[in-house]
C-alpha cells in the first residue's frame, strides 16, 4: 500500500457520497463554464473582418423605427463614404418552426462587394444575387444545417411584415463573424410589402479609418432636426450597444456565477466535514501511530482536492466536449453561433475547483489539528 | 512526506530477566495530572512514582476513573501531565513537542486499543503496514515486515481480509501485529480484551505474553479483569489517582 492508495481508499469508502459529491462539483462547474462562455459570447461578439471600416446608422429613437430611403442620397454624398446599403430586418420563420433559426436582412446587392467585404462569395453567385429579384444568399452554417443548395427555393413567413416571401438561393457565403445570416434584396422586400421608401437602417463602408469619426459626425449632423434623426456609430460600437439593450447581463451572470461558486463551496465543505467527522476516531489512531498534523492535513487536503479535481475533469471537460463537438446553434435555438470554451475560461474554472478543494479542506483539517489524541480516542467507545 | 527510519526484523531478543540495578524502561517521578471540569478541578493522577523495567509485562488495574488510562496515555506520549517526569528509555516525553512526540511514538510505542480500531477499508496487511508508511522502508521491506508481524500473531493467512471479514479476536491480533510492526520497545494496551469473548481474550493475552517472552517487549496493559491481569509479570493498582499496591 502507498499513501495515495490509502487516500483513495478513504475517499471512496462511501461510494454513493463520493459519486454525489463529484457530481455536484461537476454540474456546478459545468454551469459555471456555461455562464462564463455565454457572458463572453454576449459581451464580446466576434468582430467581422473589415469591421474597422464599417459603420451603422439607425434611427435615433429606436432600432425598431425605420429610416426613410431618401437618406441614402445624402449619406452617399458625405466625403469619405465608399458604399451604403440598406439593412432591413425581415424576421422570417422557416417552415413555421416557431423559432428564428437564422436572421435575414434586406440589402442592396450592388453594394455587397463594397460594404460587406468579409462575405466570401463567388462572382457567379454574386451575379445571380444581383440579377434575380427573389435571389438570396445564405451563410454556410445555415445552409449546412438546413441542407440548402444553390438553386433551392425557400419560403419565410415574416414576423414583422404581413405574409410570406419565397426566395431562391443564389449563393452560399462564408467568412463573416456570423455565417448563419441570409441576405436578400431590399427592392424585393419593397415590392412585396408595398411600402417603398423605408429601410431598417444603413450599413456603410468608409474609405479609411481616418474617415470614421468625420463620417459619423457628418451623418448625425445631416439628419439633425429632421423627422428621422439618425445615430451613426462604428459596427463594433453598434454590436456592443445592441448587447447593452439586453440589460446588465454581465452583472446578472456574475451574480449567478457567484451563487454557483458559493453553493459549491458549501456543498464540498459540508461533504468533507462529514467525511472527516465520521473518521475522527481513525484520525486519532493515526495520530497515535505517529502521523503528524501536517500529514493528516495532507490526507484531508488530498481527498478534498481529489474530489474537486474529479468534478472539474467531468464538469469542465464535459462542457468543453459538448460545446466544441456539439451543435450549439441547435442547442440554443440559434441564439449563439459559436460557444467557445476558451483556455482562459477553463483555466478559471480549474482555479475555482482548486481553491474549492483547498477551502473545503481547511475547516476539517483545523479540527483534526486541534484534536488531541486522547480526546479523539474518547470517541472510540 | 519523508520517511522517519524504522524498526527491523527479526525482533530484538532483549534480556528477559530484569536486573535489579538496571535503568528502568519507564521512570515516572511525582507525576500529577489535573483536569478541569467547569469550576471543579479533578486530580486524575496524584504524584505517581513508578519504575517499569525493560521486558516487564505490567498489568495496570483499578476501577473506572482511577487514572489508569491517563497514566498509560502519558507513558505512551499521547497525553501530557500537569507536573512531574515521565522518562521512557531515558527520554522525558513530557518535554517533547507535538512533532517530536509523533516521531517518538512511531519509533518507540505500539498501541493496542479495546475497540481494535482497524481502518475498515484496509485489509489486515494494509492496516499493519500503516505505521510503516512513515518510515523510509521501501515497499518490499514493508511487505516483509508486515508478513513477519502477521506470522507472529498467527494471521499470515488472513492478510488480505478486511476487518469485517474477521472475528473480534482476529481483529485484535491484527491490531497487535500493527503495534509491533515497527519493532517498538514498548507496547501499551488499553483494555485489549474488553470486547472479546474468553477464548479470544486468552488468544490475545497469550500473544502479548509471547511478545514479552520471545521478543523482550515491555508491555503495559490496562485492564479491569483480574484473570487478564494475571498474564502480566507484575500487577499494580490505582485508586483515585494514587498507587494502592
Amino acid at each position: 500500500m502507498t499513501l495515495p492508495t490509502f487516500i483513495l481508499k478513504n475517499a471512496l469508502r462511501n461510494k454513493r457520497r463520493a459519486f454525489l459529491s463529484v457530481s455536484s462539483v461537476a454540474v456546478s462547474l459545468f454551469l459555471l463554464v456555461t455562464l462564463q462562455v455565454a457572458l463572453r459570447e454576449l459581451t464580446l461578439p466576434a468582430a467581422s473582418p473589415g469591421a474597422e471600416l464599417r459603420l451603422c446608422a439607425r434611427n435615433k429613437v429606436s432600432l425598431t423605427n425605420p429610416l426613410p430611403a431618401r437618406q441614402r442620397a445624402v449619406i452617399e454624398k458625405i466625403p469619405g463614404v465608399e458604399g451604403v446599403s440598406p439593412f432591413t430586418w425581415f424576421g422570417g420563420e422557416y417552415q413555421n418552426d416557431g423559432a428564428m433559426t437564422f436572421a435575414q436582412f434586406a440589402i442592396d446587392p450592388k453594394e455587397t462587394r463594397r460594404v460587406f467585404t468579409d462575405l466570401n462569395l463567388t462572382d457567379t453567385e454574386l451575379a445571380g444575387f444581383e440579377s434575380e429579384k427573389t435571389a438570396a444568399i445564405i451563410g454556410k452554417i445555415s445552409a449546412d444545417k438546413h441542407h440548402f443548395h444553390v438553386g433551392d427555393h425557400l419560403t419565410l413567413n415574416s414576423t414583422v411584415y404581413p405574409g410570406a416571401l419565397e426566395f431562391k438561393i443564389a449563393g452560399i457565403f462564408s467568412g463573416t463573424a456570423d455565417d448563419r445570416m441570409m441576405f436578400f434584396r431590399q427592392d424585393y422586400l419593397d415590392d412585396s410589402i408595398g411600402t417603398p421608401g423605408l429601410v431598417g437602417m444603413w450599413w456603410l463602408k468608409v474609405k479609411s479609418a481616418g474617415n470614421m469619426a468625420p463620417v459619423i459626425q457628418a451623418i448625425n449632423a445631416a439628419f439633425q432636426n429632421t423627422s428621422a434623426e439618425v445615430r451613426a456609430e462604428s459596427e463594433r460600437n453598434f454590436q456592443l450597444d445592441f448587447i447593452s439593450m439586453l440589460g446588465n447581463v454581465k452583472t446578472l451572470i456574475a451574480s449567478i456565477s457567484t451563487v454557483v461558486v458559493f453553493t459549491l463551496v458549501l456543498v464540498t465543505a459540508s461533504t468533507m466535514s462529514m467525511a472527516v467527522r465520521e473518521r475522527f476516531r481513525e484520525l486519532a489512531i493515526l495520530k497515535a501511530l505517529g502521523f503528524r498534523r501536517r500529514e493528516l492535513f495532507a490526507f484531508i487536503l488530498a481527498e478534498s482536492f481529489g474530489l474537486a479535481a474529479a468534478g472539474a475533469v467531468l464538469g469542465i471537460g464535459g462542457a468543453y466536449a459538448l460545446y466544441t463537438f456539439g451543435d450549439v446553434g441547435k442547442m440554443t435555438s440559434g441564439i449563439f453561433v459559436s460557444f467557445q470554451v476558451t483556455p482562459r475560461i477553463m483555466g478559471w474554472a480549474a482555479l475555482v475547483a482548486a481553491l474549492l478543494g483547498i477551502a473545503s479542506a481547511v475547516a476539517p483539517a483545523l479540527s483534526v489539528a486541534r484534536m488531541s489524541v486522547v480526546n479523539g480516542l474518547k470517541t472510540l467507545d | 512526506m519523508s520517511g522517519r527510519g524504522g524498526g527491523q526484523y527479526p525482533m530484538r531478543d532483549d534480556n528477559l530477566t530484569v536486573s535489579p540495578g538496571a535503568e528502568p524502561m519507564v521512570k515516572i517521578r511525582a507525576l500529577t495530572k489535573l483536569y478541569s471540569q467547569g469550576d471543579i478541578q479533578v486530580t486524575a493522577l496524584d504524584r505517581i512514582t513508578l519504575d517499569i523495567a525493560a521486558g516487564e509485562f505490567l498489568s495496570l488495574m483499578g476501577p473506572s476513573g482511577s487514572g489508569k488510562s491517563t497514566l498509560l496515555h502519558i507513558i505512551a506520549g499521547v497525553d501530557r501531565p500537569t507536573r512531574g517526569e515521565c522518562l521512557v528509555q531515558g527520554v522525558d516525553v513530557t518535554k517533547l513537542d507535538e512533532s517530536q512526540l509523533a516521531d517518538w511514538r512511531n519509533h518507540n510505542v505500539g498501541f493496542i486499543f479495546q475497540s481494535f480500531n482497524l481502518i475498515p477499508v484496509l485489509t489486515a496487511a494494509e492496516n499493519v503496514e500503516l505505521p510503516l508508511l512513515l518510515t523510509r522502508l521501501n515497499r518490499a521491506q514493508r511487505r516483509r515486515q508486515v508478513e513477519t508481524a502477521l506470522e507472529v500473531v498467527g494471521l499470515a493467512d488472513r492478510a488480505r481480509h478486511l476487518p469485517r471479514q474477521m472475528s473480534g479476536g482476529q481483529e485484535q491480533r491484527v491490531a497487535i501485529a500493527r503495534a509491533l510492526v515497527t519493532d517498538p520497545a514498548l507496547i501499551v494496551a488499553d483494555e485489549p480484551t474488553g470486547n472479546l469473548d474468553s477464548h479470544s481474550a486468552q488468544e490475545v493475552l497469550g500473544a502479548l505474553q509471547a511478545l514479552r517472552r520471545d521478543a523482550g517487549k515491555t508491555i503495559i496493559m490496562v485492564t479491569h479483569d483480574p484473570k487478564a491481569a494475571a498474564f502480566g509479570t507484575r500487577q499494580i493498582h490505582l485508586e483515585k489517582g494514587e498507587l494502592s499496591a
